[in-house]
């Protein structure tokens, strides 16, 4: 796929517009030369389908961690014109702000025990797998609430600590949510869901701070050499995957109504300022919403658990951030040397606001925002911080994981879940799952190395290494 | 008459080969719920499911989400599908029990059905579409 890209840059390159018809800017990738082995056709094919979306600015981005979904590509971005430009389900995914946050503890290794035990104790106390329910009860009322307001409807509730949402990406909600524009299916979806983590790559992963490679950002960051942390990856569940499916209806007549053509019915889409995209738009911010409420709720139990195994404070596990995997927003960004209002999609890919941005909170408006990228199940995670580049060059943002490379039929043909537990077992990881297919489809050696997907956003100035994280026990749904 | 599975790097796409289309909507739903449930599934109840669209793929793409959204909020798990098409779009009977962790669990959750590359195609005596599954 290479010689399709010509190089503009360290690490970046150019999709010419015309690889695809109708390409209304071009495709800019940033990656490795060692990453192109892993590059699929599909992928460029989705980069440059983006590219064809009425009112894009700048490029169709891809991220080094991109990889062949549908819509657009996996760790896609693109901006929209405020005037000319469209909102697309397609830009956002089924699992509307899937998300990861990172709590710290002042515990070590040694303090954990038998790993096994707390493993076990968070597999019971947070429910994970197709099928499960949360024990915490929701009102219709309180689903209303918890929709216009995610985080802090939670932390209003004693679900969470009053920084808990000045330490989420918007504060933890989107403002432009109509809770009204969620459908009846969503919510009976939503309300027993809530406190759940899910399946598929969703987990919640204990970890080790290995190594810090920012001694200042660190500090402002919260995070220490040796101690323990947790990761949080989950999403809006049942109630965002339905608002995806009630919109891409609405959305598919509005595309062929507003004269839209599309090189792929995913990306059904409607202008911004039209009544449909206007619908999705505040139907997307209220699932945004719900995921946001479903981090915290999942926080709060795993602080509770830690409170209970080695009685440490919940004020003693401060959040580091919380951070939107796949969501649309509205972002100030300077455009041809004007300040612009334009709608960023981000689909797998994660904001990375650098020094000096309003919207960052006090603490870490000197350093840039905090960037939490998971590694895969048994490898390194890493914390980084936003960067200027990242503002001039892909509208503040960056890579969200390490991103598959293998699809799960070639995973199960490739590794037993029950060699990938034992071999991992062996390096001291502990994994929890309902089945030993999960643990196979999202063994390490079925993504890309999360070391030189940070290689490349590190040199690339998409953001900067703070920490790495190693893995010591992970649940999966 | 077959389900096979197709390389998809972040999903699951199956391609489904059938005789007509009432059997190619019926394995399908087969295809999806093997993903959700792979354990053993016995037909305790029967539920009954309309689907109105004007396009085959719409109605298959509908029926799928509607049927994910079904097994979801009812705790049900679909056997079997028999699906009869109408005027407006079609009826399907559903046959399955309720879901129950300790004989259903260790399936991947889907999220969505989603709209790209669904095409239906025929081929002489034979219908076929490859659809992609959000986990």
């Amino acid at each position: 796929m290479q010689k399709e890209f010509s190089s503009v840059g360290r690490h970046e390159w150019d999709l010419p517009l015309g690889y695809i018809p109708d390409m209304r800017v071009s495709g800019r990738l940033f990656l490795s030369e060692s990453l192109f082995g892993s590059l699929e056709e599909g992928a460029v094919r989705q980069l440059a389908n983006v590219a064809t979306l009425p009112g894009i600015i700048g490029h169709s981005f891809g991220m080094p961690d991109i990889h062949w979904g549908y819509g657009f590509p996996i760790g896609g971005v693109a901006a929209f014109s405020e005037e000319e430009g469209i909102i697309s389900p397609g830009g956002v995914g089924f699992d509307i702000n899937c998300g990861v946050r990172m709590i710290t503890t002042p515990l070590n290794i040694s303090d954990l025990g038998k790993m096994e035990d707390i493993i076990g104790r968070l597999y019971q106390q947070v429910p994970t797998g197709v099928g499960s329910k949360s024990a915490f009860r929701l009102s219709a009322t309180a689903l209303d609430d918890l929709l216009a307001h995610g985080a802090s409807w939670a932390v209003s509730e004693g679900y969470g600590l009053p920084d808990d949402c000045i330490r989420c990406e918007e504060g933890g909600y989107m403002k432009e949510a109509v809770p009204e524009n969620v459908s009846e299916k969503a919510r009976k979806r939503g309300i027993p869901q809530c406190g759940t983590l899910g399946s598929g790559n969703h987990f919640l992963e204990l970890q080790v701070v290995s190594e810090i490679r920012d001694q200042e950002a660190a500090a402002t960051f919260g995070v220490q050499e040796g101690n323990v942390c947790c990761m949080i990856h989950c999403g809006s569940r049942g109630l965002g995957h339905q608002v995806c499916t009630d919109h891409l209806k609405t959305l598919e007549k509005a595309t062929k109504k507003y004269g839209i053509n599309l090189p792929d019915r995913q990306l059904s889409c409607a202008p911004l300022t039209s009544p449909e995209g206007e619908s999705y738009f505040g139907a997307m911010a209220a699932a945004a919403n719900y995921a946001w409420a479903n981090r915290q709720i999942i926080t709060h139990q795993v602080r509770t658990l830690f409170e209970s195994a080695f009685g440490i404070a919940h004020t003693e596990m401060p959040l580091v951030y919380d951070v939107a995997h796949n969501v649309a927003k509205w972002e100030k960004h300077t455009v041809d040397g004007s300040e612009r209002r334009v709608c960023v999609h981000r689909k797998g890919a994660t904001r990375a606001f650098g020094p000096g941005r309003p919207e960052l909170p006090a603490v870490y408006r000197k350093t840039g925002q905090p960037v939490i990228i998971p590694g895969s199940m048994g490898t390194a995670s890493y914390l980084l911080a936003g960067t200027e580049t990242a503002m001039e060059k892909t509208f503040g943002s960056t890579c969200h994981g390490a991103g598959r490379v293998s699809s799960r039929k070639e995973a199960k043909k490739t590794v037993r879940g029950a060699a990938v537990s034992a071999e991992l077992k062996k390096q001291g990881i502990i994994v929890r799952a309902p089945s030993g297919d999960v643990i196979a489809e999202e063994a390490p050696e079925m993504y890309k190395s999360s070391d030189e997907v940070i290689r490349v956003v590190h040199e690339a100035g998409l953001s900067r290494i703070v920490a790495r994280m190693m893995p010591l026990g992970v649940i999966k749904g | 008459m077959s389900i096979e599975e197709l390389p998809h790097t972040a999903d699951v796409r199956r391609r489904i080969r059938a005789e007509s289309r009432e059997e190619l909507f019926s394995l399908a739903a087969k295809a999806m719920f093997a993903v959700l449930y792979p354990g053993e599934c016995d037909h305790h109840s029967e539920k009954t499911m309309r689907v109105d669209a004007d396009e085959p793929e719409d109605l298959l793409w509908e029926f799928l989400s509607d049927l994910l959204y079904t097994s979801e909020v009812e705790s049900f798990v679909v056997c079997e599908t028999v699906v009869r098409f109408t005027e407006s779009g079609l009826v399907a009977t559903l046959r399955g029990e309720p879901f129950q962790r300790e004989k259903h669990e260790g399936g991947r959750e889907i999220k969505g059905v989603s709209l790209s590359g669904l095409a239906i195609r025929t081929t002489g005596d034979m219908m076929s579409c490859d659809i992609i599954f959000d986990i």
